[in-house]
């Protein structure tokens, strides 16, 4: 199979938990929060993920479990940062220790459990389409519904009362207030559903892509969801070219390297970042301007020349 | 900002009172919940609880190695508070001892064994902080000219550094005559930090301490600073004041970025003598706490820079007494954070607006 194609796949399976974390931060920070902490939840959510998997033998409960996970972690960066006024960056760096901890408190005894993992589906009929089908059609099922959960959170957003309540918290929370909506409680919402779906792109990582679990695999992907947000312009629809292209520079590597070319694994492995912060200096001037504004406070809280 | 909420504080003494009962509240309900962990993996929390405090601070080598991990974490922790002081979030404290211990052993392996230690240490001091500075400056730069936002660039070249760090010792610095293993050859004694009095630590402590009350006096006591905290209380003004906006929020970045390279050079020259993967092991991260919990006034950074070394500590004694994976350190590390900053956030509003 052709390397562009073999990438191509790869970009899709391999973008996906970061697709399901953007899509999430997207709800969180149209309600006007930033959660740094998008990599804790995505742990909590893997192993979480993985270990109810491994103990009911059904992977779907143990997306729904890690889901839970992720949300619940999230309620605590909501709770800090709404009812306490905590810095939304730090709050969320906290976010990640407690992470990193729970998961390695807990995560030991499920490094060498071996579950009954999600595993690829091809698409009767779609999956024949030469090229395409291989890409987009040939991929677990998470995948699949992440297929439709982007333009659900499109809608949801742009199209539905609940997305005006939502963008309206994170633009100006007074003017809701004043039409008897509760902000907080919205923003609390979307937090948590934010920090959920980052749990879900954690339990596709662990369940779906990878068929394990080890401590820290997340590996600065919940990071990358966040900065992929600001350059999607807060938008759900940009933001699946954005995880996309992050999976096919995850994909490059092992696919080059199995064809044996010899070119460095650490630039490689450093590509997605790199590439994050060149999508961000071409796409941030006019990016900004699309901030909600409530977010603009927090992310741009330093004058800019 | 910080003139007004100065002038509306209470006497210092019973603030300062307060703020330690709260900061002991705290750290109580933290424990509390810890233990709830620590029950659910089957251990005893008192146990627990006892062997930590009785491995770390009744221990002289423990309280050296409190001394040891506390030098890169004030250092690291500095270099968030000054760019934080101009309104600057720096979450790239990892990736800038990273690079600055890399630039540190990098002079190392060149010239430890041509040129006599003391030599070598001063060039390695430069070449980290100067590293540093670079890798924080890119962050400010993009931030001056593109807007892109720092917090989030600083980020991203954590991984970079990190990754440059494993190219290193994987391929050109490897060190052919070791086990095998990805690491660096050990620095030449006499380059290394001198240690003092026959303990592990080291004179970094001493580096961390004069950097601690010369950016004090920088942030307190000089023009210098007081222009940073009025950039960083409102640009707009400051702009029209006729401050130069620009050169001022890239020396924050600078001077940040060279106080966390430095903290890698002395990471490297006074601890770990050497490059390997996870030498750093999330000290950037610590220190960004360190600096929130502190509020940015590098006296108390460096002392809760201090406290969360003991914490560090404390955790290598979970898992060497109750056999629980040393990261659980971070659980409580994060626990302790929540209930500060839970209960301290009223009163920080008006600093982390």
């Amino acid at each position: 199979m052709s390397l562009a194609l073999d990438v191509a796949a790869g970009a899709v399976g391999g973008g996906t938990s970061i697709l399901y974390a953007a899509l999430g931060e997207t709800i969180s920070e149209r309600a006007g929060i930033i959660n740094l902490g998008t990599e804790g939840c995505m742990l909590v959510g893997a192993l979480t993920g993985y270990a109810v998997a491994a103990m009911s033998g059904n992977p779907w409960i143990g997306v729904v479990a890690g889901a839970g996970a992720g949300g619940a972690l999230a309620a605590l960066h909501a709770m800090l940062v709404i009812e306490r006024k905590a810095s939304q960056l730090a709050s969320g760096l906290v976010m990640l220790f407690l992470g990193l901890g729970i998961t390695s408190l807990f995560g030991g005894s499920f490094v060498s459990r071996t579950i009954h993992a999600f595993t690829p589906i091809a698409l009767p009929g779609l999956s024949r389409i030469p090229g395409l089908g291989k890409i987009l059609f040939n991929h677990d099922p998470l995948t699949y519904l992440s297929f439709l959960a982007a333009p659900a959170i499109w809608w949801l957003l742009f199209r539905s009362r609940w997305g005006l309540l939502i963008r309206g918290a994170g633009e100006r929370g007074e003017v809701l207030a004043a039409y008897g909506y509760s902000p907080k409680l919205i923003q609390y919402l979307a937090v948590v559903a934010g920090g959920a779906l980052a749990g879900v792109g954690g339990a596709q990582l662990s369940t779906a892509y990878a068929n394990s679990w080890f401590e820290g695999m997340t590996a600065g992907r919940g990071f990358i969801a966040v900065a992929l947000v600001i350059f999607a312009g807060w938008d759900p629809l940009k933001a699946v070219a954005g995880a996309y292209l992050f999976g096919a520079a995850l994909a490059l590597s092992p696919a080059l390297q199995a064809r044996g070319y010899a070119l460095n694994q650490f630039a490689l492995d450093a590509l997605p970042y790199v590439i994050t912060i060149l999508v961000l200096v071409f796409l941030s001037r006019k990016r900004l301007h699309a901030a909600p504004e409530g977010l603009i406070r927090t992310l741009a809280n330093a004058p800019v020349r | 900002m910080s003139v007004i909420s100065s002038a509306l504080r209470p006497p210092k003494l019973r603030s300062a009172g307060r703020e330690a009962g709260r900061l002991a509240l705290a750290f109580a309900g933290a424990l509390v919940v810890f233990g709830a962990f620590v029950i659910a993996k089957g251990a005893n929390p008192l146990t627990v609880y006892s062997d930590m405090v009785r491995s770390t601070f009744l221990n002289s080598n423990s309280i050296a190695g409190v001394l040891v991990k506390a030098c890169p974490l004030i250092l690291g922790a500095l270099a968030v508070a000054v760019p934080a002081r101009a309104g600057l979030v720096n979450v790239g404290g990892e990736g800038q001892i990273v690079i600055g211990a890399v630039a540190a052993g990098g002079v190392a392996l060149a010239l430890d064994t041509h040129l006599p230690g003391g030599m070598v240490i001063l060039l390695m001091m430069l070449a980290g902080a100067a590293a540093g500075a670079l890798w924080a400056g890119i962050a400010g730069l993009l931030r001056l000219t593109l807007r892109v936002n720092e917090a989030i660039s600083t980020l991203l070249l954590n991984y970079v550094a990190i990754d440059i760090l494993l190219y290193l010792i994987y391929q050109p610095w490897k060190d052919m005559h070791g086990s095998g293993q990805p690491v660096t050859r050990q620095l030449a004694v006499a380059a290394r930090l001198p240690l003092i009095g026959g303990t592990q630590v080291h004179f970094g402590i001493f580096i961390a301490i004069a950097a601690t009350l010369v950016i004090w006096f920088l942030m307190e006591r000089t023009s210098w600073g007081f222009r940073l905290r009025v950039v960083g209380g409102n640009s707009e003004a400051a702009r029209r004041a006729g401050l130069p906006v620009s050169a001022l929020l890239l020396s924050a970045m600078l001077v940040g970025g060279a106080l966390a390279g430095l903290g890698g050079m002395v990471h490297y020259a006074g601890a770990e003598l050497q490059l390997r993967a996870g030498m750093t092991a999330n000290l950037g991260y610590i220190a960004f706490l360190a600096s929130w919990l502190a509020r940015h006034k590098p006296i108390r950074v460096a002392v809760a820079a201090l406290l969360l070394a003991s914490i560090a500590v404390a955790g290598d004694s979970l898992q060497i007494n109750s056999a629980l994976p040393a990261a659980t350190v971070n659980v409580l590390m994060g626990l302790v954070l929540v209930a500060v900053m839970g209960g301290w956030g009223l009163r920080k509003k008006a600093v982390v607006a």
